[in-house]
């Protein structure tokens, strides 16, 4: 018994949060074909492999996850194994106003039926979404109560101990108005191999609410991943996500804004490492529905050996949305003659009153800092090492929380 | 006195246009070396061949540095050994802070001899001193390498350097170039100050005007390639009177 991605073989049990969403996306899924090389949005990405693989789900009860948690950094702790929300090993400790639940127990509340699928349904056209939508078999909903302001952050850790799983994780996330929260995604494999984990998460960032995402993803080098946030922000909200990728075999990232209020900010900010084969793709999407937001991007790659980065970010200031600022930048670093980077920021707009950049480099290191570095004795790795950290420290500045950013540049 | 660089027939080349044709240099401890020549005679391929940088090709000869063949040495290993290039351009590098490479620079050369590495108390007092001989503003030493610079500070930060790393041998590469006569001042001020009876001084210029602030034991005039003639301090003041032509002349007649 396996599923098989490409004869849609799908031996898995269909999501129970709501029949007759489920049901629509088992339509939705027997119309869509797999993307393809031709598939626009999908063209660098080789899903070969992983459509032919067999595929299972798995449950494990008990594990250490102490490997898994930042230094210093105390946290609410949310543990998903294999796709299952763990509640042993999840520990938070109750503040006003935090809600933090196993998505299934909330499936009859109102804030859940007024809000689940909404965002993602607008993306049915997308296989692996309505595959998620279709056979999620567990994920995470939080509610932030309005005005309550959560300090310590919240950490989902995501973490594969079996081989060859497929997990379809789905979570939802509410801040309401005039909350705060800082959440950390983590998704991690133990020592197996071959995984493939289809994630997906809607959040609501409510009016004047603020919420920033700390996505850090450092699976196994034969795994994949495909991971989507789908967001929608009210007026006068906050938004921030910050997506470190460190480790997989192959990595596609959408992260798709509805800016639907006036008076919003919105940042997405990147940074990856590709090493020998790795495949690692950052799509964004920024929708400016209102006026006067601002919009800012910035992603940096480095990639190493073979490896292949992709960046697509897309803005689109419909006709509406009059004094719109949009700021887009994606800079890379080569460093093999075999690495290879495909770039390309969109912009597309309707409105006449606009202010927006983009712009994409694509380089080596320069030779002579190396050189100037080495001398005055510092050896050449280490002259690499200081080069990577000096390009990278502009997005890990947009890290808030000092334990986090420490970590992440422990691992870069 | 202990020779610290001794250079024996050395020939180099850039892809397959030979610079270097046979140089003979030899440099003891407490001497000073002014090497000067026109444009093109190969001062810049000299001081890059002896720091080490890579687009060089060495094809024959050797340079033997306090003992040890420095060809073998990487550049990085040329440093921990005491070697300084005072850069002619001084590398910008973003995001990188002057403090954190030097400090990076002194502990890897302090591992290097399996010693401890200064105290951060220790570094920060050496910094502050030595960043007082030439005059370095203190926002300066924080921020990125060479980053925002004037050309003059730029130079001053190389001789800042110098001073940190406390080197056996110093490569000062037109270091007067593009510098105004406070600043030219101020650097040959650091060299001076720095100069010891254990160490030396190899100072190449196109110019004698820094001659007048750092005084050679020797000058070498380096043309097509090789040194046409050695003299003593008194050859940079012919020089800057009669230009190149009596002795370039003479040696493409040779």
């Amino acid at each position: 018994m396996s599923t098989i991605l490409k004869e849609k073989k799908f031996d898995l049990a269909v999501s129970t949060l709501n029949d007759e969403i489920s049901k629509s996306a088992l339509a939705e899924i027997s119309n869509l074909e797999f993307p393809t090389r031709r598939t626009e949005n999908w063209r660098y990405v080789k899903l070969g492999k992983l459509l032919k693989q067999d595929l299972k789900t798995d449950n494990v009860a008990d594990l250490d996850i102490s490997d898994f948690l930042i230094p210093e950094l105390n946290t609410h702790v949310i543990v998903l194994v294999n796709g299952h929300y763990n509640e042993t090993l999840s520990s938070s400790t109750p503040s006003a106003g935090l809600l933090i639940d196993r998505l299934e127990n909330q499936k009859d509340t109102d804030l859940f039926t007024s809000h689940y699928n909404t965002l993602s349904e607008k993306h049915s056209e997308e296989i692996f979404t309505s595959i998620n939508t279709a056979y999620n078999q567990d994920g995470v909903f939080i509610h932030i109560d309005k005005n309550k302001h959560i300090e310590k952050p919240i950490f989902i850790i995501n973490i594969n101990t079996s081989s060859n799983l497929i997990t379809n994780t789905r979570n939802l996330i509410v801040i309401d108005k005039g909350a705060k929260a800082s959440i950390i995604q983590g998704y991690y494999t133990t020592s197996e191999k071959g995984n493939f984990n289809n994630s997906l998460t809607e959040v609501f960032v409510k009016q004047n609410a603020n919420l920033s995402i700390d996505k850090i993803q450092d699976i196994d080098a034969t795994d994949k991943h495909i991971c989507t946030e789908e967001i929608h922000q009210e007026k006068d909200s906050n938004f921030k996500i910050n997506t470190f990728i460190l480790n997989g075999e192959l990595i596609r990232n959408n992260v798709n804004i509805s800016v639907d209020g006036t008076n919003c900010h919105s940042e997405m900010n990147g940074l990856f490492i590709g090493r020998d084969s790795q495949f690692i793709d950052n799509h964004t999407r920024v929708d400016h529905l209102k006026s006067h937001c601002i919009s800012s991007e910035l992603y940096k790659g480095i990639l190493k050996d073979k490896s292949t980065g992709v960046f697509n970010g897309k803005v689109i200031v419909h006709q509406d949305a009059q004094v719109i600022e949009a700021y887009q930048q994606n800079n890379n670093v080569i460093l093999s003659d075999s690495a290879t980077m495909n770039t390309k920021p969109e912009l597309e707009i309707f409105a006449d009153d606009v202010k927006c950049s983009h712009g994409a480099t694509t380089g080596q290191f320069d030779e002579e800092a190396i050189f100037y570095l080495q001398a005055r004795g510092i050896s050449k790795v280490r002259a690499k090492e200081m080069l990577i950290g000096a390009f990278s420290e502009d997005v890990l500045a947009k890290i808030n929380n000092q334990n986090v950013r420490n970590f992440i540049e422990s691992r870069i | 006195m202990s020779t610290i660089l001794k250079i024996e027939n050395l020939q180099a080349q850039v892809g397959d246009k030979a610079i270097l044709k046979g140089i003979n240099l030899e440099v003891k401890a407490g001497e000073i070396h002014a090497i000067m020549g026109p444009n093109g005679s190969g001062k810049s391929t000299l001081s890059s061949v002896l720091a080490g940088r890579d687009e060089y090709e060495v094809t024959n000869g050797s340079a033997t540095y306090l003992g040890k063949d420095l060809f073998e040495l990487d550049p990085e290993e040329r440093a921990w050994e005491g070697l300084f290039m005072a850069f002619q351009y001084p590398v910008e590098i973003p995001g990188v802070s002057n403090i954190n490479f030097l400090r990076t620079a002194l502990a890897e050369k302090a591992n290097y001899f399996k010693k401890e590495p200064l105290s951060a108390k220790e570094f920060l007092q050496t910094v502050k001193e030595k960043s007082a001989l030439v005059e370095l503003n203190d926002k300066l030493k924080n921020r990125s390498v060479n980053v925002g610079f004037s050309g003059g500070e730029k130079k001053r930060n190389e001789i800042f350097q110098m001073a940190m790393l406390e080197p056996t041998l110093s490569i000062l590469d037109e270091t007067d170039s593009g510098l105004d006569i406070d600043a030219l001042r101020i650097v040959a001020n650091g060299v001076n100050t720095l100069k010891t009876e254990n160490n030396a001084t190899i100072v190449i210029t196109h110019y004698q005007r820094l001659l007048d602030y750092i005084i050679p034991d020797f000058v070498h005039v380096l043309f097509d390639g090789r040194i046409i003639k050695t003299g003593g301090k008194e050859l940079a003041l012919e020089l800057e009177e009669k230009g190149y032509d009596w002795l370039t002349k003479e040696a493409v007649a040779n």
